[in-house]
């Protein structure tokens, strides 16, 4: 049984259709990420399942039960905000066991679960303060807390980081990953950062437009897109998309003379049919001088530095290339060079529909 | 730029601020306070000086004192009722509903419209031969006959009351409205998920945000309810039997149905002083509301 099963959901507002149908099945102690951009749905999904906002038709079910019309407080789940929530005028003790309070949990419980959530989160000295008199990370433990406290089935968490600047950002991101190996919770984390997305994720959703485009681990989101969306989407720089035409049994390249073999598991594809090539920037490496393989010649424009790599955008047939490379490469700009690939990491991707098309496995 | 330069140029700007602030303000008040000290008349006479005597005697009277008691239970009562009406009709065109904007707008409509036309309102409204109050209550069976609820005593202050809630509740209610909104959705939805229902919502989430500004809504609506004077001239001049008469009808016939201008002034002082005294409380009240939800 799972743990949490969305089906079929779609809501609308008047006549925009804000969710087209989405299905998710999420097994206990799975950390799934809705990620996309703003607008995509995916923070209207998450209130649909706190019971925040109603769906117009489809079924949520967690454990056996349908949780559809039931009120936010009986739906056994927890939910973290991005802008904390917290309650301005009651302490963090007070904040971390108000669900506990309000379901009228014995004071000596709910002081041990508050106590023991406070440990958890390292914020056991600050249950006397009030909110205002805490920084921004300590608020987001506080609201972790609150939601820890409750046990519930599910966690809900609304682009909880957002608010963070980037030093605390990948501390809370750490600390959510360490919280969630410990306690093996189901959670449902809405963002639209995909390093936090690929980092906190068991399964990945990547929106766009009310529907799903890929469902998957972070390694297939990542390593096998299922759209150019996804493609375009994940990744920092990303992902190359070049266009294409098959001949003969090659890729050329469009507004250049560059041709490269068509990968054997693409074999099936006809000649002359337009696509789009997707090849990751960090996929790529400067080539040796006469080396072999698979490379691609392009005019280096711009050269950026950015400490761990450095990041080469050049053209090849006034197609922009972008390649990260270690950051101690030589490279100029103005220069011609050829950047070495192997085949594994080249996508093809139809333009029309968006779709990868499918390769001999 | 220097700073004595700054200095002077910003009491230039001020310059004509002060001198209309002095004549109309300032003077007048230093010459009531050199009047509260002498036995003046209204016309003919300057008075001569008698030191705290009109103070003492204002202070001892039994129609001061019989006057504060009226005046602070219409402040009180009134006041009361206000913030709780205000509060709930906030509450209410808070919530999504049809026609909200309109009735919105409806509200403000007693608030706007001028006491004197909202007093007459009420008097007709309270009139004892065709008054509406006295039909609708005979028709639906809770009177035998028609009443003159202005013209007896131990009604008149309590339909004052009420004509003067039914004109500044509206403002409350913009008050805490304004509040209301800018409580954030996802603290109210976080209660929702904690399990608050709808009072402990309104306790613990709401009433927070809504203290600051109705402590400022108390404090206007107290020091003008202190002050009351035309709402009641118009519709009682301080009768039956004084039972409607507050500290500003009283100043007034002191000062001018009596002409004794003298304990006119020392009166008007007292009144000034227990409103300076209310406004500094509750100044205090408010910057320590301020402090707990900062």
């Amino acid at each position: 049984m799972s743990a949490l099963e969305i089906q079929n959901i779609r809501k609308n507002y008047g006549a925009v259709e804000t969710l087209k149908g989405i299905d998710i099945s999420l097994q206990s102690g799975e950390f799934l990420v809705l990620l996309g951009s703003s607008g995509c749905g995916k923070s209207t999904l998450l209130n649909i399942i706190a019971g925040l906002a109603e769906a117009t038709s489809g079924d949520i079910r967690i454990g056996d039960r349908s949780i559809l019309g039931v009120h936010p407080k009986d739906r056994d789940i927890a939910m973290v905000f991005q802008s904390y929530a917290l309650y301005p005028n009651l302490s963090v003790r007070r904040n971390i066991g108000f669900g506990l309070e309000m379901r009228k949990v014995p004071v000596a419980e709910r002081d041990k679960a508050v106590q023991e959530a406070a440990r958890l989160l390292q914020i056991e000295a600050l249950l006397d303060r009030k909110p205002s008199q805490l920084s921004g990370g300590q608020r987001q433990r506080v609201a972790i807390g609150r939601a820890l406290v409750r046990k519930p089935q599910v966690f809900l968490f609304d682009e909880p980081l957002s608010n963070l600047d980037a030093k605390l950002r990948l501390e809370m991101r750490t600390e959510l990953k360490r919280l969630h190996q410990m306690l093996r919770t189901t959670v449902v984390y809405v963002t639209h950062d995909q390093i936090e997305a690929m980092t906190l994720a068991t399964r990945i959703a990547v929106m766009k437009d009310g529907r799903i485009e890929q469902l998957g681990t972070p390694e297939e989101i990542y390593n096998r897109p299922a759209t150019l969306y996804v493609a375009g989407f994940v990744g920092a720089p990303p992902m190359n998309i070049l266009d294409v035409t098959v001949r003969n049994g090659l890729l050329e390249i469009a507004g250049s003379d560059v041709t490269i073999p068509l990968p054997p598991r693409y074999a099936t594809i006809g000649d002359g049919t337009r696509l789009s090539l997707g090849i990751r920037p960090e996929a790529l490496r400067l080539a040796a001088e006469g080396a072999v393989g698979l490379t691609l010649p392009a005019k280096v424009e711009v050269v950026e530095l950015t400490g761990p790599e450095l990041i080469a955008t050049a053209r090849i047939g006034g197609q922009k290339l972008i390649a990260c490379l270690a950051p101690r490469t030589r490279l100029g700009e103005g220069e011609s060079r050829r950047f070495a690939f192997e085949e594994e990491a080249l996508h093809l991707f139809d333009p029309t529909t968006g779709l990868a098309c499918e390769g001999a496995p | 730029m220097s700073g004595s330069w700054m200095t002077t140029r910003a009491w230039l700007l001020m310059l004509p601020l002060l001198v209309v602030m002095v004549s109309v303000i300032g003077w007048p008040l230093v010459d009531t306070v050199r009047l509260s000290f002498t036995d003046a008349k209204l016309v003919g006479t300057e008075g001569n000086f008698v030191g705290f005597d009109n103070y003492a005697k204002m202070l001892s009277g039994s129609n001061f004192q019989r006057t504060l008691v009226t005046t602070t239970w219409f402040a009180v009562i009134s006041v009361a009722a206000e913030m709780v009406l205000g509060v709930l009709a906030a509450l209410l065109l808070n919530q999504q509903f049809r026609g909200r904007t309109l009735l919105r707008a409806l509200m403000i409509l007693p608030w706007a419209l001028p006491t004197v036309v909202n007093a007459t309102l009420w008097r007709l409204i309270y009139n004892p031969e065709y008054g509406a109050l006295n039909a609708a209550l005979t028709q639906i069976g809770l009177l035998d006959a028609y009443r003159s609820w202005l013209g007896e005593p131990n009604t008149a202050l309590a339909a004052l009351i009420v004509a003067d809630c039914w004109k500044n509740f509206p403002l409350v209610a913009l008050i805490a409205l304004a509040a209301l909104q800018a409580v954030p959705r996802d603290i109210t939805a976080a209660s929702m998920v904690d399990g608050a229902g709808p009072l402990a919502r309104f306790r613990f989430v709401i009433l927070p945000y809504l203290v600051g500004p109705l402590l400022v809504a108390l404090v206007l609506r107290t020091i003008e309810a202190f002050k009351v004077f035309d709402i009641i001239w118009v519709m009682t001049r301080g009768g039956p039997a004084n039972s409607t008469r507050t500290l500003s009808i009283l100043v007034y016939q002191e000062a001018f149905s009596f002409q004794r201008a003298g304990s006119g002034a020392s009166l008007a002082l007292i009144v000034t002083l227990l409103v300076t005294v209310l406004a500094v409380a509750y100044a205090a009240l408010v910057r320590k509301a301020a402090g707990s939800t900062a």
